[in-house]
């Protein structure tokens, strides 16, 4: 390629940055995804077993939640650093981001449990005389933690987090777009002054949130580097929807010259860096640290995800989370070119959400002392089921991918698919990595 | 050094004056735009031993030069890779192995009962193998880029240069080596002067 044919020219025109056309796909998806989710519902209302269900819905809740946490991340980070190249990707980012406005109401589920006394189904110890009754050991670690795990304490800190992460997509999106029309420079300055506390608000609640909604499934476990994990696999889900979305756009017809290889080149490098190699060396080292001690009130946590079924998914999170990609995406060319992207990118998607698959649904066994040695454990849960074939993973998975992009695409479809008038897009568009 | 104003028909490889060498012809721009426009059209013209010389990056300069991409990647992840087996292979034999075998001396492992771990431990194994292989890589990274340019070297002939020295201020320069297959020294400077360069000079070795 030549040169001159290397550079094409940015359309800047309504008809490559104004989404009205993605209207049909927008609706196709909200219908899709309420389908799915009415179906699914329909299918769990009559289940045996409302407890898996609950979690079905709590793993695919936080899939959603893990791509709009992704997209606030990359925003904010952006105004932190006063990024230039990003300008021309960051309103689909953005988009992402807006899904924090309704992503609160997937929690209604769990307020409506809790209202029915039956909450401990999802969390154990919302029911602290079952836990004494089946292991008293275990129940004595959990009482020791009262202070925080308490049912009052929990749904103040849930609600905390939704109107922290509600007021940041809020702010961040109205600046954004009120700059599209005003200019206004002085609204740069502002998102980059709150960008600050933003990340330190973030990094807080995500961490907690995490604690609550994932570890809390197994109370006596703990793990003081859990909420960094949580937050590597909301960049690899984040960045990678992000990816997606630019290159769906693209190959719409929109953006035209705006988002260039090089681009995506620096969306690849995140993806790379935080949601592969970051994500790897925050599991390893949670992994090691317990491998190590192998002390029971920390092991049992990892012996729940070697049983059965389950070491194989953690062996296929091992490989598909961290080794596979990372040799794919390693190289430059994969990053810039699209359809190597498009399968990085869909990859690391489809891995972030087995690695909450992994998080959220194993359980702990009580008893575990009463077996002779680790063989005989072994053998006694060899059946251990990690339920892949059960249609409600696929049926939520669907539903909550479907609302994800139908309101993604019907924020887009309201407000230019660039911030047009940011005082840095002109850089972000004759942005080159060296 | 001599500046060219009267170039002989026929290029002898020594100066009359000086009896030296001709390293090459250096040309002196003024912008970015010109030096980018000239990049092209030495390249078209089929020099392969030239280079340009800036103040700072130039975007579109690699391309303009027709320069192809660096093989160091390449050589960093073989130094990567180097690293973590070197590390496996390392930790396998000294935690590992009893045996002895001849290498001057006598060698044996180590076997050391670590909390009851085996003595083949992957997971401990792990850092060690991810610090050697950032070692190794970030080491490939640094001393191949070195030798990919040539370096260390004590100095250059363009160093001879007075007016050379404007390429780590303000001014774009063209330098073509000599022993160019292409070079041939009225028509070389003809083509320099062409672009709009300020200055052509020969440099000397």
């Amino acid at each position: 390629m030549s040169h001159a044919a290397a550079y094409d020219a940015p359309d800047l025109s309504d008809r490559s940055i104004i989404g009205t056309g993605l209207s049909a796909t927008a609706r196709l998806a909200l219908l899709v995804g309420f389908v799915c989710l009415a179906v699914a519902v329909a299918i769990g209302w009559r289940s045996e077993d409302p407890g898996h269900v609950a979690k079905v819905w709590l793993q695919n809740w936080l899939f959603g939640l893990a791509i709009a946490l992704g997209g606030l991340f990359f925003v904010f980070i952006q105004h932190l650093t006063h990024a230039g190249w990003s300008v021309a990707v960051r309103r689909p980012a953005e988009a992402l981001m807006s899904n924090l406005l309704w992503l609160w109401a997937g929690f209604i589920p769990f307020v409506v449990l809790h209202l029915q006394g039956r909450l401990s189904i999802v969390w154990p110890w919302f029911d602290m005389a079952a836990i004494r009754s089946a292991d008293p050991a275990e129940a004595a670690l959990v009482e020791a933690k009262a202070g925080y795990l308490n049912p009052q304490f929990f749904f103040i800190r849930a609600a905390a987090y939704f109107v922290v992460w509600a007021a940041l997509a809020f702010f961040f999106w109205r600046n954004s777009v009120a700059q599209d029309s005003d200019g206004s420079v002085a609204r740069s300055s502002r998102m980059e002054r709150v960008a600050a506390p933003a990340t330190l608000l973030f990094g807080l609640s995500i961490t907690f949130a995490s604690v609550d909604w994932i570890m809390g499934l197994s109370p006596a476990w703990f793990s003081t580097i859990f909420g960094v994990y949580f937050f590597a696999g909301c960049c690899a889900a984040g960045f990678s929807a992000l990816a997606l979305v630019c290159l769906r756009l693209q190959a719409a017809g929109y953006l035209k010259g705006v988002i260039t290889a090089e681009h995506y080149q620096d969306i690849g490098k995140l993806i790379f860096a935080f949601g592969i190699v970051f994500w790897a060396y925050i599991a390893f080292s949670q992994y090691m640290l317990i491998w190590y001690a192998n002390i029971p009130e920390e092991n049992t946590w990892y012996l729940a995800r070697q049983l059965g079924e389950w070491k194989w998914v953690s062996a296929a999170l091992l490989l598909g989370h961290f080794c596979i990609p990372f040799l794919f995406l390693i190289s430059r060319w994969t990053k810039r070119y699209k359809v190597g992207l498009t399968i990085g990118a869909i990859w690391m998607l489809a891995f972030a959400w087995l690695d909450l698959y992994y998080l959220v649904h194993p359980h702990i066994p009580h008893g575990l002392g009463k077996h002779e040695n680790y063989a005989a454990l072994a053998a006694a849960h060899a059946d251990e089921s990690a339920h892949f074939g059960d249609p409600l993973n696929w049926l939520m998975l669907a539903g909550v991918l479907g609302l994800i992009s139908g309101f993604t695409l019907m924020r887009l479809r309201e407000h230019p698919l660039v911030c047009r008038r940011d005082p840095r897009l002109d850089e972000s568009l004759h942005f080159h990595n060296i | 050094m001599t500046t060219l104003a009267t170039p002989p028909p026929q290029v002898p490889l020594r100066t009359a004056e000086t009896k030296r060498r001709l390293w090459g012809l250096i040309a002196e721009f003024d912008n970015p735009a010109l030096i980018l426009q000239a990049a092209e059209r030495v390249r078209h013209a089929g020099y392969t031993l030239w280079d340009c010389h800036t103040p700072f990056p130039v975007h579109g300069l690699d391309a303009a030069m027709g320069i192809r991409r660096t093989i160091l990647p390449v050589l960093v992840f073989m130094g990567g890779l180097t690293g973590a087996t070197l590390a496996l292979v390392l930790q396998v034999f000294t935690n590992g192995t009893a045996l002895s075998f001849w290498a001057l001396v006598w060698v044996t492992g180590y076997p050391f009962l670590v909390s009851g771990k085996p003595f083949w431990s992957i997971p401990a194994f792990i850092p060690v193998i991810f610090e050697l292989t950032v070692l190794l890589s970030a080491l490939t990274a640094a001393f191949g880029m070195f030798f990919l340019n040539g370096l260390p070297r004590l100095s250059h002939p363009l160093f001879g240069n007075r007016h050379f020295l404007r390429a780590s201020d303000d001014r774009f320069f063209v330098s073509i080596d000599a022993r160019d297959p292409n070079f041939l020294r009225s028509r070389t400077e003809g083509l320099l002067r062409s672009l709009g360069a300020r200055r052509v000079e020969a440099v000397e070795e």
